[in-house]
């Protein structure tokens, strides 16, 4: 029955903090609910970090205010606040040569005040957190021996230890190899599912993020730009706010959580001069070409392209305008005349890497009549299906225009390159 | 298992520490026989007496008023200014960090040599006129130090160290003054500087001790929060440490200790820098057995440094040179030894 009522454990109110005159946080506002496993997403310097800093109590506010579990985070003592909120950094190295047992017992700091020797009690938690972490085995050993994995663990074995409420995470995953990263993550998630502990994490991989929050909140200049589930964030609109670059979103099946796949930053656009480009595509050889001729800053179009194909989709998440077609379908009359009408003011026209069989070899029909340059790829006739079809219309071609024949789709590229490239010598 | 091997160390190392007291209470320029020293030490303390008939009154002065206090207020020094060191080299984060860091010695000099120039002589809880502005001198410094490296609340250590330096060169330099000015006390003020224990007496180990005491207990409350500060400050303040308040702490009673022992030694060297590195090669970082072991080892190498001083040569020399003499290349053998270094 508690669920219904989640108790409320952090509640930021307008909060403004920075270095000097500089602010990095600028009226932040959010609430963390018990139970929760928050990610802070948002490029760097939107104030991740700043944000956990201030809730450990290790800068100030200039304004607004944090409510810790219903009270003023500034009334808190270290060793009050130690007892609720734990902290598990980025990476943690140190010159002293600590057992992994020194560390994790230096977790139970604020329950002892002036004693100086632990009680079994503590003992007992720590042994507890060794285990939840799976570092018991290495209790004795030194600290700075262990791998960046096994150290990461033994940290969160110490924020267990101190057996908080909240347990706040500063990018514990950006030092680790995938494996580790992925063993780190499930640790945080059964502490949260099996022990109900509040989980907020800054979180510079997005698909971490996605994957193992149950709610992110995406940051950028030390405010929101939106709070909500990983469905309702990891939209390319909103991370077109934040991230300054091409992506493409997709939902990834195995986890039912969106994915961002980063395409690229640098524009290249402003080197070349644009093309109408046309590729005649369809299959799955095609994607990593018509992203380039797209990055480049031609105006790409393709066709005649199957739904479903791997062509297809990548000319969806880009935006390319292309003719469809359904799957497993023979090209239409009709869609070939599209197609034809699509080519007809190209510069280029590519016939990319594709098997051609009778479904598809319609595309390749008419060709002879259009102004734009041909090139062909090659590999087609080791997959040519089409008994002869393909040969016949390539002839036709020939007989009335050059067809210059590449090898590869990367020799395309070149030849377009060195084409378009904008000479700044002589400008 | 392990902790009772460590409990067994520290019972064996104060007993030899005992050993070193005794052994060394025997040796000295006067020739006092070893049978006569015992019988001295054995009626003094737990007055047996074994026929003192024949042992002059020189002798059991020489023994009971000269040797060992001198001893035991080598002992107390070493040890107050190891585990100054080692609390030093622990909130710091600094390897380079000795009792002295902060300027504490300068402004004991400094004291000291008003005090030499200006021929005061009048005296203050078993304090000469000397050791008492010393001890004024070397608090009034660290206060300022604290006051200029303080930040509304907090100091930053790297202010800390830096006017500590600044600070110390600067009344390095108001001494130089003095003494060119006042050459007669040239080679007076050369000796305070280079530190000895000769001529003290029960006077000042009674002096010295409340401070040393006090310190300590400081100190030893504070073990496991200066193991967290080694993990660093803002680390430290995530485990529940009020940093500022373990800094103030540390700072007051190792100042307080310090100024006390260098106002009635002079500045003996090393001791505070070497010892906490060498005891934490053995021991490891953790302070609950560095800070014991420390002034147990400390104590121990002043004896044996104060013991050569007094012994070698034909006259005194003073203990701060043979510490830096023998400290110095040894310590650079451990390094060598262990490169790995628990530093």
């Amino acid at each position: 029955m508690e669920r219904l009522m989640p108790r409320i454990m952090l509640n930021f109110r307008n909060v403004v903090a920075g270095y000097g005159d500089a602010d990095i946080l600028s009226r932040f506002n959010a609430v963390v609910c018990q139970g929760e496993f928050v990610g802070l997403i948002g490029p760097n310097g939107a104030g991740k970090s700043t944000l956990l800093k201030c809730l450990s109590g290790l800068l100030p506010l200039k304004s607004g205010e944090i409510i810790l579990e219903g009270k003023d985070n500034t009334t808190y003592s270290q060793r009050q606040r130690a007892q609720m909120v734990a902290v598990v950094p980025q990476s943690f190295d140190i010159d002293y040569d600590f057992s992994v047992e020194d560390i994790v017992l230096m977790g139970r700091n604020p329950y002892l005040s002036f004693k100086v020797k632990e009680s079994q009690y503590d003992y007992d938690v720590v042994t507890e957190a060794m285990h939840a972490t799976k570092t018991l085995q290495f209790r004795k050993r030194l600290f700075n021996t262990l791998s960046g994995g096994e150290k990461q663990r033994v940290i969160i074995a110490r924020a267990i230890a101190q057996e908080p409420d909240i347990i706040l995470l500063d990018e514990p995953t950006s030092a680790l190899d995938i494996h580790h990263q992925i063993e780190i993550m499930e640790l945080i998630r059964n502490l949260n599912l099996k022990k109900s502990m509040t989980v907020v994490a800054v979180l510079h991989d997005i698909n971490l993020a996605s994957r193992y929050c149950n709610r992110l909140v995406l940051m950028k200049n030390g405010s929101v730009i939106v709070d909500g589930t990983p469905e309702q964030v990891i939209t390319e609109e909103n991370l077109k706010k934040v991230y300054d670059m091409k992506m493409f979103i997709q939902e990834n099946k195995l986890f039912g959580k969106p994915e961002i796949i980063p395409l690229r930053v640098i524009k290249e656009a402003e080197f070349y001069h644009s093309l109408r480009v046309h590729v005649i595509c369809g299959g799955n050889n095609a994607s990593q070409i018509l992203e380039e001729l797209e990055a480049m800053g031609h105006r790409v179009t393709a066709g005649v392209v199957n739904q479903g194909s791997d062509d297809w989709m990548v000319c969806d998440a880009l935006g390319i305008p292309m003719i469809e077609e359904r799957p497993f379908t023979v090209i239409s009359n009709e869609n070939q005349a599209k197609n034809m009408e699509l080519m007809k003011d190209c510069d280029v026209i590519l016939i990319s890497d594709l098997p051609f069989g009778h479904g598809n070899v319609n595309n390749l029909k008419g060709l002879e009549d259009l102004k734009g340059t041909i090139y062909f790829h090659t590999n087609c006739l080791n997959n040519d299906f089409t008994d002869g079809t393909l040969t016949q219309y390539l002839e036709q071609i020939k007989a009335k225009k050059t067809v210059t024949e590449i090898s590869s789709h990367e020799e395309f590229v070149e030849i377009i390159k060195a084409l378009t490239r904008i000479d700044e010598n002589k400008e | 298992m392990k902790s009772n091997i460590k409990k067994y160390a520290m019972f064996i190392s104060i007993v030899i520490c005992i050993v070193i007291i005794y052994l060394c209470t025997l040796m000295g320029v006067a020739s006092i026989s070893f049978l006569d020293a015992n019988k001295i030490l054995l009626d003094q303390i737990f007055h047996i007496n074994f026929g003192m008939e024949d042992i002059s009154e020189g002798a059991i002065a020489i023994i009971w008023n000269v040797r060992l206090p001198r001893i035991i207020l080598a002992f107390v020094t070493g040890g107050a200014l190891a585990i100054c060191g080692a609390a030093y080299q622990g909130i710091f984060k600094n390897p380079m960090a000795d009792p002295y860091i902060l300027g504490v010695s300068s402004g004991a000099a400094l004291g000291a040599s008003i005090g030499i120039v200006m021929n005061f002589s009048s005296s203050f809880l078993g304090l000469n006129g000397v050791a008492l502005l010393a001890f004024i001198g070397s608090f009034l410094t660290i206060l300022v130090v604290y006051n200029i490296s303080r930040v509304g609340r907090k100091v930053p250590v790297a202010t800390l160290l830096l006017s500590g330096i600044a600070i110390g060169q600067s009344l390095g330099a108001l001494m130089s003054l003095l003494m060119i000015f006042n050459q007669d006390d040239l080679s007076h003020i050369m000796f305070w500087t280079m530190g000895s224990l000769n001529g003290k007496g029960w006077n000042q180990v009674i002096a010295v001790l409340p401070y040393v005491v006090f310190g300590c207990v400081m100190m030893l409350t504070s073990v496991r929060e200066l193991d967290i500060m080694l993990l660093g400050e803002e680390t430290a303040t995530q485990l529940g440490v009020d940093t500022e308040s373990l800094k103030k702490k540390i700072l007051f009673s190792s100042s307080l200790i310090t100024a006390a022992v260098v106002s009635v030694t002079g500045i003996i060297g090393f001791v505070g820098l070497i010892i906490p590195h060498i005891v934490r090669m053995v021991t490891g970082p953790k302070h609950r057995t560095l800070v014991p072991f420390s002034f147990l080892f400390g104590g121990a190498f002043l004896i044996l440094c104060d013991t050569i001083a007094r012994t070698v040569a034909g006259q005194e020399i003073p203990v701060g040179i043979i510490t830096a003499a023998f400290g110095g290349p040894f310590f650079v053998y451990l390094l060598r030894k262990r490169k790995k270094g628990g530093m």
